[in-house]
């Protein structure tokens, strides 16, 4: 039926993306890109216990996420999509253009970040990306949970 | 069993104690996992536990009541020496599923079920019988899972996900959403009951009503406001017209 | 009141605001624990509890998830209670009940604040913390832990300020007492029960599980 959400958290599968999003979206399915943890099983095994029994998670590399885009979107399946990190993000939308709207539900602090809101920090080179997204037509906000305020991109750079 | 066990149990009370947005529980953990680390290959003065704490103390966000499992099983993995990425992971790994076990069998199942089980015997019996039974319900649940978290956590090392497995804990994961919501449903009516008994039908009306107007700005018209800010709102606008009238 | 009941308050109000986060989170930090032993210390049960069950019902609301926002119902409900006490039971909850979310609303606004300074505190040492410093981890987490202790024990001074200048000067005529006792008890049954939906939700067979205990309920009340 369709992608509800495309999701930047670097915590992944957490509680405000199972319970909280996930009472609002009711997702069938959760698709995690990220390439270190589609090559991993036992990290894998973690984030499947983290997800409710109806919910099915799928473990992909950000490029095959971007390839499997249309076909979710068109699907029978309520998918969430999501990517630990902004350049993920810029991979994955570069590699599936249909994808017209991200969130931005957290991102910590690590190197030379800046904070924007208390749950986002992004580097120069982070935030140059989310400006390049922006003007090819994406629609970026930042919002944690669902009955939060959502935040848009021109607010925040 | 392990020194340290004991000291990281007690600190693990103080996880949130710096909450911050940088690193969120990063220095709670760092603090709840230290007695467990003198230990390591060199004691205090080595390198070994001074790079483990610089790598327990980065950011870290998980269930407070289920961060001895991380606390235990990375401990368990600095002992065993396993490499720093491969920690690294583990760390990324274990936060986010634990905080949504969390989540999903604490703050919206038990919490929820032992607070309106409470409210009930609020009605029924005196005030501090009450507050006494939501406290013990709440909390039986509460510091098993610090307890076993902790020890599990230490037990199984890098091998958590077993632990996980628990069948007590998948019980509890099925179990505490629906003994919630009929706790919660059964609250309603009662708690309504008793603290409207001495209105008059037209209170009522008025009472049932504001309920029936707050469900639906609450969930349809403004989901975002939340009940505190709409409570202000609302009553500081009964306030005005009463005193106005 | 009595000082000695103010002081007892002020205890009171700083353990149960450390419980929320910060210190054990034994949940002492719910309304129901908070108003009720509030009310046994400055005398009047009664009254605590009926502050305690309205304020609970609001609470129901409160599902932390993650570093997400929630306001302070047991801050406010220890604030509601002094300002309840003793009053005659219609008068003292709607007007109690305002505090108390005044209250809880500046408890969920100043946890931010803190933990924006804390943020601060620890961009500034980035890099001993990363070197495994441990003295300046302790010494970084116990700042944490004592600025909570400063922010929850300034609020309960502010709700029992809030709670002696309410009580001194606004009159409320009987009448108008009912309507908002009524409307504070309606919006709190309303966020019971859009949490009850929440709930449900997340639960497998939920909505069967919440319509039979609200028919359950419903039966218990008439019979």
């Amino acid at each position: 039926m369709s992608l509800e959400l495309v999701r930047v958290d670097d915590r992944l599968i957490h509680g405000q993306v199972v319970v909280g999003w996930g009472r609002e979206l009711r997702p069938d399915l959760v698709v995690l890109a990220d390439d270190e943890v589609a090559k991993n099983d036992w990290e894998q095994e973690l984030y499947r216990l983290g997800v409710p029994d109806g919910m099915e998670v799928k473990f992909t590399t950000v490029d095959q996420a971007a390839g499997g885009v249309e076909a979710w979107a068109n699907g029978s399946c309520k998918t969430i999509i999501l990517v630990s990190g902004i350049d993920a993000l810029r991979r994955l939308c570069e590699g599936a253009p249909s994808i017209r709207k991200v969130n931005l539900g957290g991102v910590h602090n690590e190197g030379d970040r800046h904070q924007h809101l208390p749950y986002l920090f992004l580097s120069d080179e982070e935030a140059h990306q989310l400006r390049s997204l922006a003007t090819r037509g994406i629609e970026i906000t930042a919002q944690d949970l669902p009955n939060a305020a959502p935040v848009a991109l021109t607010d925040l750079l | 069993m392990k020194r340290g066990l004991g000291a990281a149990m007690i600190r693990l009370f103080v996880f949130q104690g710096s909450m911050n947005h940088e690193r969120l529980q990063g220095l709670g953990m760092a603090v709840a996992i230290e007695p467990l680390l003198r230990d390591l290959n060199g004691g205090r003065a080595g390198k070994a536990y001074r790079s483990a704490m610089g790598r327990a103390a980065g950011f870290f966000n998980t269930h407070p009541y289920l961060a001895g499992l991380a606390v235990g099983s990375i401990a368990k993995a600095e002992h065993e020496g396993v490499p720093p990425q491969q920690i690294e992971r583990l760390r990324t790994a274990l936060k986010g599923p634990l905080g949504s076990l969390g989540d999903r069998i604490v703050w919206a199942g038990v919490l929820p079920a032992a607070a309106a089980i409470g409210l009930i015997v609020l009605t029924l019996a005196h005030p501090l019988v009450a507050a006494a039974t939501f406290l013990f319900l709440f909390n039986a649940v509460h510091v098993a899972l610090r307890v076993w978290g902790l020890l599990a956590g230490w037990r199984f090392g890098i091998r958590v996900a077993e632990a996980l497995r628990h069948p007590v804990l998948q019980a509890g994961l099925r179990l505490s959403g629906p003994v919630a919501a009929v706790a919660i449903g059964f609250a309603i009516p009662v708690v309504a009951e008793w603290l409207t008994v001495d209105f008059d039908g037209v209170a009522k009306w008025g009472t049932a009503g504001v309920a029936a107007a707050t469900v639906i700005t609450m969930r349809w018209l403004v989901p975002t406001l939340g009940a505190a800010r709409l409570g202000i709102l609302v009553l500081a606008m009964t306030l005005v017209l009463g005193w106005l009238w | 009141m009595e000082f000695t009941a103010m002081g007892g308050l002020l205890v009171w109000g700083t353990l149960v605001g450390l419980d929320l986060a910060t210190l054990a989170q034994v949940m002492i930090a719910r309304p129901i624990v908070a108003g009720v032993v509030a009310g046994l210390i400055v005398g009047d049960v009664q009254s605590g509890l009926i502050v305690g069950a309205v304020l609970e019902l609001f609470a129901m609301e409160v599902l932390p998830f993650g570093a997400a926002r929630y306001p302070d119902y047991g801050l406010g409900a220890v604030a509601a209670s002094a300002t309840a006490a003793g009053a005659p039971d219609v008068f003292g909850i709607g007007i109690a009940v305002v505090v108390g979310l005044v209250i809880a609303y500046l408890g969920e606004t100043s946890i931010q604040f803190v933990r924006q300074r804390t943020t601060v505190d620890v961009q500034r040492h980035r890099d001993a913390i990363d070197a495994g410093d441990v003295r300046i981890i302790y010494r970084l987490h116990r700042r944490g832990v004592l600025r909570d202790f400063g922010r929850v024990v300034s609020l309960t001074v502010v709700g029992l300020i809030l709670s002696v200048i309410v009580r001194a000067t606004v009159p409320v005529t009987l009448r108008g007492a009912v309507v908002l006792s009524a409307v504070a008890i309606g919006v709190g049954l309303g966020t019971t029960f859009v949490s009850g939906v929440r709930v449900a939700r997340d639960a497998r067979h939920g909505w069967i599980w919440l319509v039979s205990g609200l028919v359950a309920g419903a039966a218990w009340v008439v019979q």
